[in-house]
């Protein structure tokens, strides 16, 4: 933590020694921008008595960007969210599970199965980029996006995407990233994400070149994973028992065409210092018709998933419900249609279906720009699929409406 | 006496010699002067799109691009509204690779080349329709027919024919070129698999020359489908720069 602390106190002193000399200099460009988002979401969650309770949840946030432009080749970015939550901000995340996963629950430490959604304000990203010929290093807090996948990025072990939301914009992670232009051969990338000590800290190192009209890309990292085992409780630490673990990844990715349709897929064998060894694949496709119409389809494979959902364990759903892991199915494929209906308004259905246990999640979404800079989005979330299933109704079948007005 | 006769005979050549030229030109030498005009070897350009609805309502754009090897390669960013700002895409190799960036995510996505039929940001040119550099000459097979006058303009009329290996949006194109000039004064777009459907055309006026170039400063598309238009205007303009190769790179593209 202390070295967290000390690597962004260097590089806000860097940008205030750099915006102090612009200023003087007169040559300070700075641009301030950013969006305002309203959203409720609702669910209608089937209680042990079958009956049906509808909660809401009601989301506003407020982001900040900020750029400047301190000098020819030294660029500051920032951005700071607020956002407040209202309406239903506790949710008790046993009432999401099957009976069956109920039942491990250890006696006592119910109460901490929960989700706590308390305002909070915090800055999501801080760097500074230096530009010095082929070189780039941006320093600070950024987002980190890796992988070619569209709802899954197996080469991605920073973030975890929300399948019902795709595209929504990753957290910013604090690293020392260095960009080399190769010439014709490609980029190399050097990532260095600090945490207490070196062993702890996430190392990348990538290659991205081109193939013909591929896009190719190997990788290798190693970051320690912070999973929590949540049949145990830390008194001390108040949380459930944290189980750090050294994982390495190897692996690559790649997007293209292939006669006229678009193809990517991507790859990442995962060594584990304890636990089992996994390996997780994407496949991926896509294509545009003359009418307009985008069809996509990704195919998910995940060895650290289970093939058979009765195997499926409190800490596998905890694990899914709070983005430590991204899959608890070994297979699963979506697929997504779009079509414009009109110039400001689209249409899109996500078909979420999980080959390993045969549930099914069904996302009907619009897209709807009201004016210049306001954007509406909808969509629902329903669930087919037996109880104890990853997409079973018992989640929630329900849906989210979102206002944005970006400044 | 010897000016005037000077000046009398270059009227004359005017008069007799460019109609027989005009006339001697086929199909395929108009649309390579065609392609020649609105590929020049670079440019940068900043452009008003406005998008009007069938219900009347609008919709605004301001972007730059810049463009090399006759427009081999593109890359354009946008400026506004602040929605989009920052938004990017990289055309290389005539745009059968594509690149688009989302600075919100900062995240690049390599597209397939399917991917120019869908609208510029729901407007009515699709990808295909702006960066596609020498898709006139590659990918259609012209016909010169009779010269017709359009829009107060003596034109050379062309039917473009889509070739048969070529996956261009449309089957056919109907393209009169202003004599004077070699700009295309009205482009009808014929629906991808009936050649008598006209899906949309394209209407550009103001024509100035720049550096020497004839520059359409405006232009208008029709959405015969959807009853829809979009505006584009050419704020600025500039030929012929000096534009490095690492202009069209993914690192550019993030910037």
């Amino acid at each position: 933590m202390k070295r967290q602390s000390c690597f962004c106190l260097f590089v806000a002193v860097l940008v205030g020694l750099s915006l102090n000399t612009l200023r003087a200099q007169g040559k300070e460009q700075i641009e301030l921008f950013g969006y305002f988002e309203s959203q409720i979401m609702g669910a209608n969650l089937q209680n042990t008595n079958n009956n049906y309770n509808f909660i809401q949840m009601y989301t506003n946030k407020l982001r900040v960007d900020l750029k400047a432009d301190l000098a020819d080749n030294v660029t500051f970015a920032a951005n700071f969210n607020y956002i407040t939550y209202h309406g239903k901000t506790q949710w008790d995340i046993l009432d999401f599970l099957s009976p069956q996963v109920r039942a491990e629950t250890p006696l006592g430490i119910e109460d901490f199965y929960k989700l706590i959604f308390n305002d909070r304000h915090y800055l999501d990203n801080a760097y500074l980029r230096i530009t010095y010929r082929g070189l780039d290093l941006t320093l600070g807090k950024q987002q980190l996006s890796l992988g070619t996948g569209y709802a899954w990025n197996p080469t991605d072990v920073f973030n975890t995407k929300d399948l019902l939301d795709p595209t929504y914009e990753q957290p910013g992670h604090n690293a020392m990233r260095l960009d080399a232009v190769l010439g014709k051969i490609g980029n190399l990338t050097l990532l260095y994400a600090p945490e207490e000590g070196w062993r702890d800290s996430a190392k990348m190192i990538q290659l991205k070149t081109r193939v013909s009209h591929f896009d190719l890309s190997l990788l290798a990292v190693e970051k320690t994973w912070f999973f929590h085992d949540y049949l145990q409780f830390d008194p001390q630490g108040a949380d459930f028992r944290l189980i750090p673990e050294t994982r390495r990844l190897w692996g690559g990715s790649t997007a293209g065409e292939l006669l006229g349709l678009g193809l990517w897929a991507e790859f990442g064998y995962n060594s584990m210092q304890s636990s089992q060894d996994f390996q997780e694949l994407v496949v991926g496709g896509d294509y545009t018709f003359d009418n307009q119409t985008y069809v996509m389809w990704e195919f998910y494979h995940n060895t650290q998933g289970r093939s058979d959902f009765s195997e499926y364990t409190l800490n596998d759903w905890m694990r899914l419900l709070t983005a430590e892991q991204k899959s608890i199915a070994r297979d699963q494929l979506y697929t997504f249609i779009q079509h414009p209906v009109t110039d400001l308004l689209r249409v899109g259905f996500s078909g979420i279906y999980c080959l390993s246990d045969g549930s099914i999640a069904l996302v009907p979404a619009l897209n709807w720009s009201f004016s210049d800079n306001v954007e509406v989005l909808a969509y629902l979330n329903i669930y087919a699929g037996k109880e104890g299933t990853v997409y079973s109704p018992s989640l929630g079948n329900g849906g989210l409406l979102r206002v944005r007005v970006y400044f | 006496m010897r000016k005037l006769m000077v000046i009398v005979f270059l009227f004359l050549f005017m008069c007799i010699a460019v109609p027989i030229l005009s006339q001697e030109l086929d199909g395929e030498a108009i649309i390579q002067k065609v392609s020649d005009i609105i590929n020049p070897d670079s440019s940068y350009g900043k452009a008003r799109m406005v998008i009007i609805t069938s219900s009347g309502k609008s919709r605004t754009f301001v972007y730059e691009s810049w463009s090399k090897n006759h427009g081999e390669k593109n890359l354009v960013r946008y400026l506004e509204p602040r929605r989009v700002k920052g938004q990017a895409t990289l055309m290389l190799n005539h745009a059968d690779d594509i690149w688009m960036f989302f600075p919100r995510t900062q995240r690049v996505r390599k597209l397939a080349t399917h991917a120019k039929k869908q609208k510029m940001e729901g407007s009515d040119f699709s990808y295909e329709d702006m960066g596609s550099g020498d898709a006139f000459v590659q990918d259609y097979t012209p016909q010169r027919l009779p010269d017709e006058k359009k829009r107060e303009k003596m034109c050379f009329k062309l039917e473009l024919l889509r070739k048969p290996e070529c996956d261009t949006s449309y089957s056919r194109l109907i393209m009169w070129v202003s004599q004077d000039n070699f700009v295309p004064v009205v482009i009808e777009y014929y629906d991808d698999r009936n050649r008598e459907r006209l899906q949309k055309f394209l209407v550009q006026s103001d024509i100035q020359v720049i550096q020497g170039i004839p520059t359409a400063k405006k232009m208008v598309m029709f959405n015969q489908n959807d009853n829809t238009k979009t505006e584009m205007e050419l704020l600025e303009i500039k030929y012929n720069l000096s534009l490095d190769d690492s202009m069209f790179t993914e690192r550019e593209l993030k910037k």
